[in-house]
């Protein structure tokens, strides 16, 4: 046992094929995990984004061992956990409900993790973990009395303190307000990188996803949408879901039709919209669903394709305006981001287009990407 | 109406001085019988029957009840039946926490085929009569010799302990986040010592009053030893009527001052653990 503070093993963890079933009575068995099948570095910090209820928090008591595996394989190292008891994983969770005990003080509550393990010097142990999160000040007082901050702070150093080799924590930033939550965001990356825990993240906030991860697992009921470094996701969604799901203001989809030209493609949307699509994939008159992210959305030049659209709203957010479009014959409305100083009016009609590689087409059936 | 609330200074209206006066009058309604009975253990017995409130007030009644004179005229040893009520309701409130308390946890953490209806039988042993059950266990009691034996009665009393401490324990297992042993799981500690070591010191305000609540039906209860005991084992609730004697020898005043000893025991163990019971009550709520 080392008493360094700093990780010495980031172990990688390998999820291969994993899968789980709950079997509630009067109920469908009911399959909350549907084959997950990652490989994470050592050391590397991996978000995992989902809606509610898409089984990312059954993922994580799986790999800790609170949930027992339906089938598949999980792995720390070298060693296969999935049968291990949760004591026997060497894993640190930091639970969304923070788990501190209320009787005893920080400081005890540190310790009681070391004293399940007759770890000797756990005193210094827990001093120097309390110095290098700059805590020492909360050590004496009781769970009941900390902010919520605070308690988020403390239940992270109790994940920390048995020196694990790997790192879950469920939310944890959920239970702060906006302003703490950027700052302990910050933080959180800040130890990650230091100590060089494998960490996965659970979160269902996007924002927070895209800037703490080195990769992120986009899930959705059960599977695993996509599994990439935050630029892919952003930059190159596989699916209509994730590039749903992903993205602040909300990418705009709408129907359309490929047409092929010895140039290109071009998608054909509403009455006469038109829009130069990258798709080689794409067949010649093909049906399919068209994403556009309002920030990849520009005035259009004279001489392009491009969707001609009456201003429904204009909002100016001074560093940038989001205006609410209509396109004639398109279902649903569509918003662009402009960049700062271009005001449009409520009732002109505007011709907007994007960058060919920016519109996305997806199979509007199967919601796959075309490209 | 945004009336303000100062403490320690209270508004008198014609509203809450007459809810005031209505409470008083409840007061006294319901503590008059208990008044009345203290009343009539500091007479004599030739002043029990009268009515007067001006008497000479005695104790010896509390003396003869508790001393082979009060046996010699009702052939009740009372002090041995207040030594087997204890005996008999401690027994059985320790058995049901030994028993009770694992049942209360595991109940209250893991549902299973026919979880809920487990829990449910066990909570129809309030609602059926004891009567019921009684006569068929008097047969059984005497085949088996545990009539009037304290095992016999720590047995039977469980009927109405059990229950008890399952269900208001099993509340507060659940209020508590299963976080906090799962916590200690990955620390490396056994299922075991997480429930011995954290779960069980959380809930020790539940422990109290559940174990006071089940100390207190058992100790009121009256069907069972009336039924299943006769001298060794037979409780205070039984000794009591005694004293009413048969053949015209009712001995009114020793009646109340034995109902205000047996009352004791159960009066003084709520007071001192009062802290805990208001809490428990509540059935739960032990959050941080
Ligand atoms: N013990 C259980 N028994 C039956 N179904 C369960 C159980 N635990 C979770 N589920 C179901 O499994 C699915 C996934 O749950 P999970 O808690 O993993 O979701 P989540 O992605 O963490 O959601 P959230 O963002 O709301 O925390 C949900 O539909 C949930 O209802
Ligand atoms: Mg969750």
């Amino acid at each position: 046992m080392t008493t360094a503070v700093t990780a010495t093993d980031a172990a990688p963890l390998t999820l291969t094929d994993v899968r789980k079933t709950y079997l509630a009575r009067g109920r469908e068995p009911f399959e909350a995990v549907k084959g997950m099948s990652m490989d994470i570095r050592p050391g590397e910090l991996i978000a995992l984004l989902g809606p509610s209820g898409c089984g990312k928090t059954t993922t994580l008591r799986m790999i800790a061992g609170l949930e027992t595996v339906t089938s598949g394989a999980i792995a720390i190292g070298d060693r296969q956990v999935q049968d291990l008891p949760p004591g026997k994983r060497d894993i640190g969770v930091g639970f969304e409900s923070y788990a501190l005990y209320p009787p005893l003080n920080v400081r005890e509550n540190l310790a009681y993790g070391l004293k399940a393990r007759r770890v000797r010097g756990a005193a210094r142990q827990v001093d120097q973990l309390a110095a290098r999160l700059e805590m020492s000040d909360l050590l004496d007082q009781r769970p009941a009395s900390l902010s919520s901050g605070q308690k988020q702070r403390v239940a992270l150093a109790r994940a920390l303190i048995r020196n694990p080799r790997v790192l879950l924590l469920d939310e944890p930033l959920s239970h702060l307000d906006a302003a703490q939550r950027q700052r302990v965001r910050r933080e959180l990356k800040v130890l990650q990188r230091e100590f060089g825990y494998t960490t996965i993240v659970v979160t269902h906030d996007q924002l927070e996803a895209l800037s703490l991860a080195d990769r992120m697992a986009v899930m959705n009921a059960g599977v695993i949408e996509q599994f990439g470094t935050p630029d892919e996701i952003y930059d190159d969604p596989a699916n209509m879901f994730v590039a749903d799901f992903v993205g602040e203001p909300k990418i705009n989809l709408f129907e359309g039709t490929a047409v092929r030209r010895s140039g290109g493609t071009v998608v054909r949307a509403g009455r006469d919209g038109r829009l130069a699509a990258y798709a080689p994939a794409a067949t010649d008159g093909q049906a399919v669903t068209v994403g556009l992210r309002p920030q990849d959305a520009r005035p259009a030049h004279d001489d392009e394709p491009a969707l001609a659209a009456r201003v429904v709203v204009y909002e100016d957010f001074m560093e940038f305006g989001l205006a609410t479009l209509e396109v004639p014959g398109v279902d649903g409305r569509i918003v662009a981001q402009l960049p700062h100083g271009v005001r449009w009016r409520r009732g002109e009609t505007r011709r907007i287009a994007a960058r060919p590689d920016r519109v996305y087409l997806f199979d509007t059936e199967t919601g796959t990407r075309i490209r | 109406m945004a009336r303000e609330m100062m403490p320690g200074r209270r508004r008198f209206t014609a509203g809450s001085v007459g809810a005031d006066l209505l409470i008083l009058l409840w007061f006294v309604f319901s503590l008059f019988p208990i008044v009345w009975m203290v009343l009539l253990a500091l007479k004599t017995r030739s002043q029990q029957t009268s009515t007067y409130f001006a008497f000479s007030p005695t104790l010896e009644n509390f003396g003869t009840v508790m001393s082979r004179r009060g046996e010699d005229l009702t052939s009740v040893n009372f002090s041995g039946a207040l030594l087997s009520s204890v005996l008999n309701c401690g027994g059985a409130v320790l058995v049901s926490l030994l028993i009770g308390i694992p049942a209360a946890y595991a109940a209250g953490r893991w549902k299973y085929r026919g979880s809920e209806d487990l829990m449910f039988q066990m909570l129809s042993f309030r609602f059926a009569p004891e009567l019921m059950v009684v006569v068929p266990l008097f047969v059984i009691y005497n085949q088996t010799g545990l009539f009037d034996t304290t095992y016999g009665m720590i047995w039977v009393l469980q009927l109405v302990t059990m229950p008890l401490v399952v269900w208001i324990l099993r509340s507060y297992f659940q209020d508590l986040s299963p976080e906090l042993e799962q916590a200690a799981l990955l620390d490396g500690y056994t299922r075991r010592r997480a429930f011995v070591m954290v779960a069980l010191p959380l809930v020790r305000p539940g422990i109290a009053a559940a174990a006071l609540l089940a100390f207190i039906f058992a100790w009121n209860n009256y069907v069972f030893p009336l039924i299943l005991t006769d001298s060794e084992a037979t409780t205070v609730t039984v000794a009591v009527t005694k004293f009413l004697g048969g053949g015209g020898q009712a001995y009114y005043n020793l009646t109340a001052a034995a109902a205000l000893i047996g009352a004791l025991p159960p009066l003084v163990l709520a007071l001192t653990i009062q802290r805990y019971l208001v809490r428990g009550l509540s059935f739960g709520a032990v959050k941080a």
